[in-house]
């Protein structure tokens, strides 16, 4: 503190000398001077002739004065040279009486220099006093201000959402570059914000479409938020845009993709739909009851030939009914009108070509949520397989009949043999007779015993006949009590001459005990009869051994009867044995594998089984096997 | 008394041919005998007294041809008339081109018999007539 106070002292020298003796006044200028010694402003009296007078202690601090400058010119001073203009200003300050001010810098250092006159007032100028306000830290705080000012502001300007901020009355107050370059009309907008902040004190989203010019017309979402700063009475609005524009066009690209998409999708299903109903010769349809509402698949147009889309009515579906179907298909239409039933069935349509067309229809049946009846069903065109079914049942039976005629041309021959016979004889014993009663005298026992076996032969040629009848008839199949021996009898009959050609022994073993089975007698006896030819036909060829032929019924556990032909002939190769029964494997040209074929089919049809084995000899033995109640199979009813 | 009757030999497996046919011929004139097969014929005392063969086709074991062959093997030439319920006319001309006197298709007039059986016995190797 001395040292202070020495150099304080040494700075007001010249206050002393203008003060005077007077020890009052000289007391107070001490007093004076200690004062100005403890401001830490610096304070510099120059007189009227620009000379110091004196200077405090912060001063001579700063402005490194000594007392020795004190009656020296300031820019004598090396730091108060740095104010070239000083001299010059403080002479305008003397001569105004008005005070002025300057930048003063010393280094890093800053300060306002105020010029003072001395004394104020109205009374005579003379001298000015410098104060040295350090504004260091004031301007760094200024350039700290304007370098965060700046900073914010390139920030905002970089933001692409425009920002603005209104004042209380919704002028624009700053905005940035993004509004300024997207709001150069802005008067419709500031109606629309007027609107918008008018009664509000909170401000909430609002969406707002506007036209920009050179934009077009663009979607913005704007927030506004109060800017209200501690001691700022005037109020601010902060408002912020989003452009969504894009953002919404994107979304309504992407719903138009997605609605595109399923669009594609659905017309694909709808495509691969009618494909399949194409394919499948399937038609759907629904029926709303209670309105008599028909849709229909394009499909379904196209199987009764109406042009697509003809308003359906009952009258126009009903005239494609065949007339023999229109009864009932009508009753099953009005039970699923009454009833609420599925239902199935099949008619058919009588087109206006006259060609007929077989439909199969399916209907389920659903209700909609107030509880009223529909129908969703489908309808197949059934034609084709209809027709090849009644094609195929036509061959089979004409097949059978073929097979049936052929094995029986070839019995006519035999036949006629046996026809033959008899009739031979009854020429034969009636000349006899004539010759007899012709005689002197007439022997007549001889012609009585001749017609009596002309009668026995007659009676034979007539069974033979109705042996042959029965095999003729082209009867529908009958289901009937069949005994088996009497069959096996009747087929040997008839066959017996045939075999007779081919020098076939004959021999059977009819079991006595043989239950009668149920069946079609004729189809039966056709099985026996390709047997019997079948055994003939492999014993063609042989001739180093009598060609036997065995025939014999048996009856089987299980009540079944079996009724086997084993023949002498070649065999069979076991390896072809199972292809033998296949449908029409054969290796002979007359036919006799479709005989077989159909001897089985004509069996299985009986429930029964039909095989071939080879003999332990030579030659192979076919069998079939029969229940005699084909009832006691298993699902199983003649057909 | 002596009677040179030509022994006609009927060869058939059917019995009521073998019943009626010897019957009408020996009410005509000829001698009968009736066998129920060839092998039966073969095996008879009879064969080389036969002037004439009634002998049907379609047998059991040896048949009509089979017989004829047989005997021609045999170098018995008895005059063959066949007699046939087998009403296929392709068979007459192979056999009488077979050496067969006549094939008659049963069934067949008394008159065709007669004549047939007639002819044969004008063969010249026909049998001689037999005593009875």
């Amino acid at each position: 503190m001395t040292a202070q106070r020495a150099t304080l002292d040494g700075g007001w020298t010249g206050f002393r000398a203008v003060s005077g003796d007077d020890a009052a006044a000289s007391a107070a200028a001490a007093n004076l001077i200690s004062i100005l010694d403890t401001v830490e402003v610096p304070i510099v009296v120059l007189r009227r002739d620009l000379m110091i007078a004196g200077f405090n202690k912060a001063a001579a601090d700063m402005l490194r004065l000594s007392p020795s400058d004190i009656g020296r010119a300031p820019r004598e001073s090396s730091v108060l040279a740095g104010l070239p203009r000083l001299e010059e200003q403080c002479s305008q300050v003397i001569a105004s009486g008005l005070e002025c001010r300057a930048d003063f810098r010393d280094g890093d250092r800053c300060f306002v220099t105020r010029i003072t006159p001395y004394p104020q007032g109205d009374r005579r100028v003379t001298g000015v006093v410098l104060t040295f306000t350090n504004m260091t830290a004031f301007q760094a705080c200024v350039d700290q201000v304007i370098y965060e000012r700046e900073c914010t502001k390139a920030i905002l300007n970089t933001i692409a959402d425009p920002l603005v901020v209104l004042s209380a009355d919704q002028r624009i107050h700053s905005g940035n570059r993004a509004f300024y370059a997207l709001f150069l009309e802005l008067a419709s907008l500031r109606a629309k914000l007027k609107g918008i902040f008018a009664d509000s004190r909170t401000f909430q989203s609002v969406k707002v479409d506007q036209v920009i010019p050179g934009e077009g017309r663009r979607t913005l979402i704007l927030d506004a938020r109060p800017l209200t700063l501690p001691d700022h009475s005037e109020r601010r609005v902060l408002v912020t845009f989003q452009d969504i524009t894009a953002r919404k066009q994107a979304k309504a690209a992407n719903d138009l993709r997605t609605i595109a998409e399923r669009k594609e999708e659905l017309r694909r299903n709808e495509a691969f739909l009618a494909e399949a109903q194409r394919l499948s010769l399937t038609g759907s349809f629904s029926w709303r009851v209670t309105t008599d509402e028909i849709t229909w698949s394009e499909q379904l147009y196209r199987i009764f030939e109406f042009d697509r889309g003809a308003p359906l009515t009952p009258e126009l579906i009903g005239s494609r009914i065949h007339l023999e179907d229109v009864p009932s298909l009508r009753g099953v239409i009005e039970q699923a009108r009454s009833g609420g039933t599925d239902f199935e069935c099949e008619y058919r349509l009588q087109m206006p070509d006259e060609s007929v067309k077989h439909l199969h229809m399916v209907a389920h049946s659903v209700r909609d949520e107030d509880g009223r009846l529909e129908y969703i069903g489908a309808v197949q065109d059934v034609t084709a397989r209809r027709l090849s079914e009644q094609a195929l049942g036509k061959a089979q039976s004409e097949l059978a009949h073929v097979t049936r005629a052929t094995a029986l041309s070839a019995l006519t021959v035999s036949i006629a043999h046996e026809v033959n016979q008899p009739l031979s004889g009854i020429l034969t014993n009636a000349s006899t007779c004539l010759r007899m009663l012709a005689a002197d005298p007439p022997d007549v026992e001889g012609a009585r015993e001749t017609a009596r076996r002309t009668i026995r032969d007659g009676n034979r040629a007539a069974d033979v006949i109705a042996r042959v009848r029965a095999l003729f008839i082209k009867k529908e199949s009958a289901i009937e009590a069949v005994d088996l021996n009497e069959l096996t009898r009747e087929v040997m009959a008839l066959s017996l001459g045939d075999l007779q050609r081919n020098r076939v022994v004959l021999h059977s073993e009819l079991a006595k005990d043989l239950p009668a089975i149920t069946g079609d007698r004729i189809q039966l006896q056709q099985v026996i009869l390709n047997l019997l030819r079948n055994a003939s036909d492999a014993m063609a060829d042989v001739h180093d051994r009598p060609r036997q032929l065995l025939v014999r019924t048996e009856r089987e556990a299980g009540d079944r009867v079996r009724v086997s032909v084993r023949d002498a002939g070649e065999g069979v190769d076991p390896q072809n044995m199972d292809k033998l029964l296949d449908a029409f494997y054969t290796t002979k040209t007359d036919g006799m594998g479709i005989g077989l074929s159909i001897s089985r089919s004509i069996i299985e049809r009986h429930h029964g089984c039909l095989w071939a084995q080879a003999n332990d000899g030579p030659g192979a033995t076919f069998s079939f096997s029969v229940p005699s109640d084909p009832a006691s199979v298993p699902d199983a009813a003649p057909r | 008394m002596t009677d040179r009757r030509s022994l006609v030999s009927v060869v058939d497996d059917d019995e009521s041919v073998r019943e009626s046919l010897p019957q009408l011929l020996r009410l005509s004139g000829f001698a009968a005998q009736a066998f129920s097969s060839a092998e039966a014929f073969l095996g008879s005392d009879v064969v080389s007294e036969t002037s004439c063969l009634l002998l049907d086709i379609a047998m059991p074991g040896m048949s009509g041809p089979d017989l004829q062959q047989e005997l021609a093997r045999r170098q018995r030439k008895i005059p063959i008339v066949f007699i046939t319920g087998l009403a296929d006319a392709s068979i007459r001309p192979r056999l009488l081109a077979r050496g067969a006197e006549e094939c008659l298709i049963k069934p067949f007039s008394e008159a065709a018999l007669l004549d047939a059986v007639r002819a044969a016995l004008r063969r010249p190797y026909s049998q001689p007539s037999r005593p009875t």
